[in-house]
């Protein structure tokens, strides 16, 4: 399953809250990907996916010109390769 | 009210001024590299023959008369807490803390400046109180200021301090051998943004990840953020105080860099004290307390000194009553880092 979530406008520290809750609820090989346009979330998002496990990969926005849209691809691993964030 | 407890109002009724803001406190700086690219790009990143120092340091250093040097510097932020008085406090002593982070500690002067959108013009008058007050902590007076109406609040001083220019500190002179002291535990900006968010949706997951109650650690965070770094910058006078700056937006790991790149030398964090509660806050967050990368607003004075007058220092830190904690060491360059850290909650 693909979720998508745009935490555009949202401040720190919500947008990794929100993204830990939608992950919450998604299956192993499930992807989430999350838009976003404030720069330090996308650094905050990624680290606390990350440190719990999650793979994380920068889609082509976060390359753009603007320098401030972000997306953020989160694949949710198998249970072995790390715990989730509930956990 | 449980906020007059702690002191410092949780703002209920009132606006709330973080609201305002999309960043916040000196999470609002602009990146260390992008800092270093534009001042190479303007042509202001070579030698100024007129200055002690200038700029690359905290504070610029103009030497006036053989005995007398004025330091001087501007800092300024988007609030970091809803209490307008609170946030006059903590700008005021943020600015104040790059002189002192120059070893420059007297005669303060404060230039106000001051940007509030047109709905928050009643705020005014506390952000200026919680800025007179620091000011008077510190022995200093305000001068005169600059006021505008701003999208996003702002609120800090352009400050002007003395002292005799052989008692000035630089980021330059830490050799390796050092030992390095920090002066407040880090991990204002869990406290801060845990305070944000403590209610609404997310109230029970933040209060469920610390073992410690919100409202607690963030009054913790700017009882801290409020406290000059006056009396920890007088103590160099009394050790071989080699190099100083103070944490802020870029974090313990970002200001050790700083003075690393400055000193040419190599840095090794190993003990790092931080605010109870604010790790697993952070660890939340995605905000890097435990790599060193948190934002710290009004931080502490980081301090090399020579390793034989460690004990000079720390008896002169504690002569005054200011926390302080070895954090670590000057090494050999280029490697600067944490290595190991323990966490000594505070």
């Amino acid at each position: 399953m693909r979720e998508e979530i745009d935490v555009t406008g949202e401040v720190c520290p919500r947008p990794a809250l929100m993204v830990r809750d939608v992950l919450e609820e998604l299956e192993p090989g499930d992807e989430l990907v999350v838009n976003g346009d404030y720069p330090p979330a996308e650094g905050n998002i990624q680290r606390t996916c990350e440190k719990h496990g999650y793979e994380v990969t920068k889609g082509e926005e976060s390359e753009e010109a603007d320098g401030d849209s972000f997306t953020l691809q989160i694949a949710v691993p198998d249970e072995a390769v790390g715990p989730h964030m509930g956990e | 009210m449980v906020g007059e407890d702690l002191g410092f109002s949780l703002q209920e009724s009132g606006p709330k001024l973080t609201e305002y803001a999309e960043l916040h406190g000196c999470s609002c700086k602009i990146g260390q590299s992008d800092l270093e690219g534009l001042l190479a790009q303007a042509g202001l990143d070579t030698d100024q023959p007129e200055l002690l120092f200038g700029v690359g340091e905290d504070a610029a250093a103009r030497q006036l008369t053989e005995d007398l040097a004025v330091v001087s510097t501007i800092d300024y932020f988007t609030p970091i807490i809803d209490d307008p008085r609170a946030y006059g406090e903590v700008a005021a002593c943020n600015a104040a803390s790059d002189a002192f982070a120059k070893g420059a500690t007297e005669n303060l002067s404060f230039l106000v400046v001051l940007g509030l959108p047109s709905e928050l013009t009643d705020e005014a008058a506390p952000i200026l109180n919680g800025i007179a007050e620091t000011a008077e902590r510190v022995d200093g007076v305000i001068t005169g200021g600059h006021s505008v109406l701003n999208p996003w609040p702002i609120a800090g001083a352009a400050v002007n301090a003395t002292a005799p220019p052989d008692e000035l500190v630089t980021t330059e002179g830490a050799t390796p051998g050092d030992r390095l002291y920090l002066t407040k535990p880090l991990g204002t900006q869990p406290a801060m943004g845990a305070l944000r968010v403590r209610e609404g949706e997310f109230g029970d997951q933040v209060s469920e990840a610390t073992h410690r109650d919100i409202t607690e650690i963030g009054a913790d965070a700017l009882e801290w953020m409020r406290t000059p770094n006056r009396a920890a910058a007088r103590a160099f006078r009394e050790a071989p105080v080699t190099a100083a700056t103070d944490i802020t937006g870029f974090g313990l790991l970002g200001q050790s860099q700083h003075l690393a790149g400055n000193a040419r030398v190599g840095i090794e964090l190993d003990h790092v004290p931080v605010i109870e509660g604010t790790l697993p806050l952070s660890d939340l967050f995605g905000y890097g307390l435990r790599e060193g990368e948190s934002a710290e607003t009004s931080g502490g004075l980081l301090v090399a000194v020579d390793a034989d007058g460690a004990g000079d220092l720390e008896a002169a830190l504690e002569a005054r009553d200011v926390f302080h904690r070895e954090v670590g060491r000057v090494t050999e360059p280029p490697q600067v880092g944490l290595n190991e850290p323990t966490f000594e909650e505070i």
